[in-house]
């Protein structure tokens, strides 16, 4: 890709990456902070090393296809074929990880192959058919249902072998394999977005595809790239969902999608396009995950979180937003 | 171009009716044809209505009887307009596991409207068919819960998965394990939340409430296997296994394994083979203007590690 159009896209970037990093980000931070100080205040059993373990681990899934899905909105698309990806690369996984036939590599590459291949699809017919990503990605959901089930022939997929399952359900010197894998892949995705070209580009043309197409940025790379790499985490979340329930599920995954935008959202990146930080992101994920733990231990009724977790959503947001003025 | 289509449409037409003089022992309706039945499906997703399903094709094949199934995807909508469209084709009978008790109703009313026999299989729709196959959910759960109340010698702490709020079988599966609560007032149930029948979600649910009861809970009653084996996943990785009993309904392939091994204590063995026969042979005598029993309760089972052998298919 050609470098000399990076004087001219810094200074748009910057501008708007200061804004959103010192207001944005705060906002959301604080709404964090508020919620976890009132569940240590409410009950004791919250604020505990344990419990902070499985609020992480609880967490990961959703924060990776968010990781994925916040690429894809900074360019101004949308992939509401998350969760149908889950389900996928989860049984496609599950399939090779059955008893100890291969060694755990190939279930790991096969999942991640198949979910780059659904991703490379998203952007390949986004990118050439002009059609919005919305309905793209809301065929491509179905197809990758019906995938999934074709492949597991409607059955969950059991007996995996034990080193598969150690992706999800093993600890590395005290430390669950999901954390792992969710800070790598956070440290990873920052990186992507901020340090490198492409991630500029991913700004650029969620900010203005037009400019950015004038300015000499190919936007069907860009977006074939991010779709694709919203693939390959959707197939690691695949791949750790599998792992950590020890089954290849069809049916996995059902609504990810929304949890996943969500987060992203909440995390101050903006459907419009744009804007958008990982670090933003992550907190969305956590303070999803730490409303739904909490609510658990407060043994809130069923009926009553749904509603609960719908109100601090969107408070999350106004606040935010209040922030940003 | 015209001409090919016609010869490959004659030769379909001869095949078919090579076909159907051939099976000469089959079913035949009045008219000395093949017997239709169509059937509409909660799910095709889940295994246990796969398995009825399966089961039903099977039997229909032997009886000689063609069987449309379709998908109504959990859709209630969608399934009365099955509905409708199998009245449209006229077929002999209807077999229908409704995805819900008020919502299905309406495609019970046409079918008796359009005098064709309707069988419900699985569960029920408030305008009662033609004719009813399938087991008393509350009953499951009385015996899941009945287990555990043996088990804890009637005292203990209980923690319950439900199922999809307000959905037929969550709605029975809590009545029956409160009526054997109310029997018991040494067993406490200190939490209820719903898992969604989901494997994923029950073992974050499970991990959540460790954290908040540790071994304060001494049984878990979930209203699936699905959501069992993820109760029985959480609690094997927190090293609490051995000190919780869990017990869940269904008898999927995975969970008799796990009653095989001994980490799920026991599930409730519901005879999707006997369903789906039974269905189909209520459809064939229905649509031959035989009388049938209005009603086939399919008893349920308790599977433990003593009877599991019994239940466990040999592998594919």
């Amino acid at each position: 890709m050609k470098n000399t159009i990076d004087p001219y896209l810094k200074p748009v970037r910057e501008s708007y990456r200061t804004r959103v990093s010192r207001l944005g980000k705060a906002g959301i931070f604080v709404a964090f902070i508020v919620v976890c100080v009132a569940l240590s205040l409410i009950t004791p059993r919250f604020l505990t090393v344990p419990n902070l373990m499985i609020i992480v681990t609880q967490v990961s899934i959703n924060a990776l296809l968010a990781f994925g899905v916040t690429f894809v909105i900074i360019t101004g698309g949308i992939d509401l074929s998350l969760g149908s990806m889950v389900a996928v690369t989860g049984v496609v996984a599950a399939l090779f990880a059955r008893s100890e036939t291969y060694p755990v590599v190939v279930p790991i590459l096969a999942g991640l192959l198949s979910g780059l291949l659904f991703g490379a699809f998203n952007g390949f017919v986004i990118t050439r058919s002009k059609v919005p990503p919305f309905i793209v990605t809301l065929g491509t959901m179905t197809i990758g249902r019906g995938l999934a089930l074709i492949l597991s022939k409607g059955r969950p997929i059991s007996n995996l072998s034990d080193s598969f399952n150690f992706i999800g359900g093993g600890q590395l010197l005290g430390v669950p394999m999901p954390i792992i894998i969710l800070v790598v892949l956070f440290a990873v995705c920052s990186v992507i977005l901020r340090k490198t070209v492409l991630g500029r580009y991913m700004y650029a043309v969620g900010g203005n595809e037009q400019a950015a197409k004038a300015s000499g940025i190919q936007i069907n790379n860009v977006k074939m790239a991010v779709y694709t790499m919203s693939g390959l985490l959707a197939a690691l979340a695949g791949i750790v969902l599998t792992s950590r329930i020890t089954t290849g599920q069809p049916n996995a995954g059902a609504g990810f999608e929304l949890d996943a935008i969500a987060a992203a959202i909440i995390g101050g990146t903006s459907t419009s396009g744009g804007t958008g930080t990982m670090a933003g992101t992550l907190i969305g994920a956590l303070l999803i995950g730490v409303i739904s733990n909490g609510l658990d231990l407060l043994n809130v009724s069923s009926y009553y979180q749904q509603v609960v977790m719908g109100v601090i959503i969107i408070g999350a947001v106004v606040l935010d937003s209040v922030n940003q003025k | 171009m015209k001409s090919t289509f016609l010869t490959v449409l004659t030769t379909v037409l001869v095949l078919t009716g090579c076909n159907q003089s051939d099976s000469t022992q089959a079913s035949q309706g009045d008219g000395g044809k093949k017997l239709v039945v169509g059937a509409t499906m909660l799910s095709m997703q889940n295994e246990f209505i796969v398995n009825v399903n399966d089961e039903m094709a099977k039997q229909a094949e032997d009886a000689g009887v063609e069987l449309i199934t379709v998908d109504a995807e959990r859709s209630a909508l969608k399934q009365v307009e099955q509905v409708e469209s199998f009245i449209a084709q006229k077929v002999d009978a209807i077999i229908m596991n409704p995805c819900e008790v008020e919502a299905s109703s309406p495609a019970v009313a046409k079918a008796l409207a359009a005098k064709i026999p309707i069988i419900n299989v699985n569960s029920e729709t408030s305008t009662k068919p033609s004719a009813f196959v399938g087991s008393d959910d509350v009953e499951s759960a009385r015996i899941a819960m009945k287990f555990i109340a043996d088990k804890l010698g009637g005292k203990g702490n209980i923690v319950m998965m439900h199922g999809y709020m307000g959905q037929a079988a969550q709605i029975k599966r809590e009545q029956g394990a409160r009526e054997i609560l109310k029997q018991y007032p040494g067993l406490k149930l200190i939490a209820h939340q719903t898992a969604e029948w989901d494997r994923a979600k029950a073992m974050d649910l499970m991990e959540n409430w460790i954290q908040s009861y540790g071994s304060g809970v001494n049984a878990v009653f979930a209203h699936n296997d699905e959501m069992g084996m993820g109760a029985v996943k959480a609690l094997t990785d927190a090293g609490l296994k051995n000190k919780v009993i869990v017990v869940s309904i269904d008898a999927i392939p995975d969970a008799l394994q796990a009653v095989q091994k001994g980490t799920l204590d026991a599930t409730v063995f519901q005879n999707a083979e006997q369903q789906g026969s039974k269905a189909i042979e209520a459809a064939v005598k229905l649509a031959k203007g035989q009388a049938v029993e209005k009603e086939t309760l399919i008893p349920f089972q308790l599977v433990t590690k003593d009877n599991v052998a019994q239940f466990m298919k040999k592998p594919e």
